[in-house]
């Protein structure tokens, strides 16, 4: 009878330390929230532009501010291989249609700054550029890995996603979709 | 008499010896400090502390990728700047956040997961304690019949001469 309540006593501690473990697991790997779909409100988030790439806005901003504005937020990285295939069509849609409204933000995903710069100035990038300090931007979009790219509208809401590199057709056939709309 | 002599002698010889070979390795510990650290062995000591930003539980220091590759290089540059391991570490942890860190740091969660298995032990030890306490009460209440028996023909004898007295 005494082993017996022993073994309940000692049974229902280990019980309840195991539920508690797994609660906490699953606390730490659930993050809140999903994936951002077509349509949905794009999640707002602040960007530190890098120095030389705020093309005329403030150096930390929101996306919220851009409102009004057809806005590409384009997750890259300069150890991408596949991002170095899209960054001269970014360039070019941007000085395209930056006097009609679109704004290119790129956010630098996982990068240092000394290979960013460089691979900046390979490109001769001029749109905003920010990193994206501490994955906030990348968690809040949910993105598989980069390049990775929201197309947004003048409302805020997210129109396109894109998981791959574009080729600038594609680039002009959204954008100017976008642009047109009042 | 020769032994007692010698005895005493010969543990001065031994504690001198001892000594010697302490203060000598204290200095070959000091010379080694003195030494500037090797970039490459700093360079790989912190990334063995940082995590692989794309590849799930695997070190920096044992990545081979495009990534890592840039990432083992900016802690290269920031070592030759001069930084020490804690500022490196420290840099990586503002741009990249504290999952970058092998070992994160005992806060919140990660410190209630750390104590969870000492809190464990010692509610075991707890109970168990409890429970033996219980058991061996309930033995000590419980008297037994041939006690109660001799305590029952005291208290009557007792009586019973406290009845003749009077």
């Amino acid at each position: 009878m005494k082993h017996k309540s022993l073994f309940i006593v000692v049974a229902a501690v280990i019980a309840v330390a195991l539920t508690g473990l797994f609660v906490i697991s699953m606390v730490v790997a659930v993050q809140p929230g999903n994936r951002p779909v077509v349509g949905s409100p794009a999640p707002d988030f602040k960007v530190s532009l890098y120095p030389s790439y705020q093309a005329g806005y403030p150096k930390d901003i929101r996306l919220s501010d851009l409102r009004g504005k057809v806005v590409i937020v384009n997750f890259w990285a300069s150890w991408c291989v596949e991002c170095r295939k899209e960054s001269d069509a970014l360039e070019s849609v941007w000085r395209q249609y930056r006097d009609r409204g679109l704004v290119v933000l790129g956010i630098d995903y996982l990068d240092t700054e000394a290979p960013a710069y460089a691979y900046l100035q390979q490109y001769n990038t001029s749109y905003l550029i920010g990193a994206d300090l501490q994955e906030k931007i990348s968690r809040a979009y949910h993105i598989t890995g980069v390049p990775e790219t929201f197309f947004i509208d003048r409302t805020g809401k997210i129109r396109k996603t894109v998981i791959q590199a574009m080729t600038q057709a594609e680039l002009v056939s959204t954008v100017e979709t976008l642009v047109n709309e009042q | 008499m020769k032994v007692g002599v010698r005895l005493p002698r010969l543990l001065a010889a031994v504690l001198i010896v001892c000594l010697a070979a302490l203060m000598a390795g204290f200095a070959g510990g000091g010379s080694v400090q003195a030494q500037a650290p090797d970039p490459d062995s700093l360079v790989h000591d912190i990334a063995k502390k940082l995590n692989c930003p794309t590849c799930a539980g695997i070190s920096l220091a044992d990545c081979q990728t495009d990534t890592c590759m840039q990432w083992k290089q900016e802690i290269r540059t920031q070592v030759v700047e001069g930084k020490s391991q804690q500022q490196v570490i420290d840099y990586f942890v503002a741009r990249f956040g504290p999952t970058v860190l092998q070992e994160p740091p005992k806060q919140g969660v990660v410190l209630v997961l750390w104590l969870l298995p000492v809190i464990l032990l010692i509610a075991v030890v707890a109970s168990v304690i409890i429970v033996l306490r219980r058991s061996t009460r309930r033995k000590a209440d419980v008297v037994s019949p041939a006690a109660a028996s001799k305590e029952s023909d005291d208290y009557i004898s007792t009586l019973e001469e406290q009845v003749g007295k009077s």
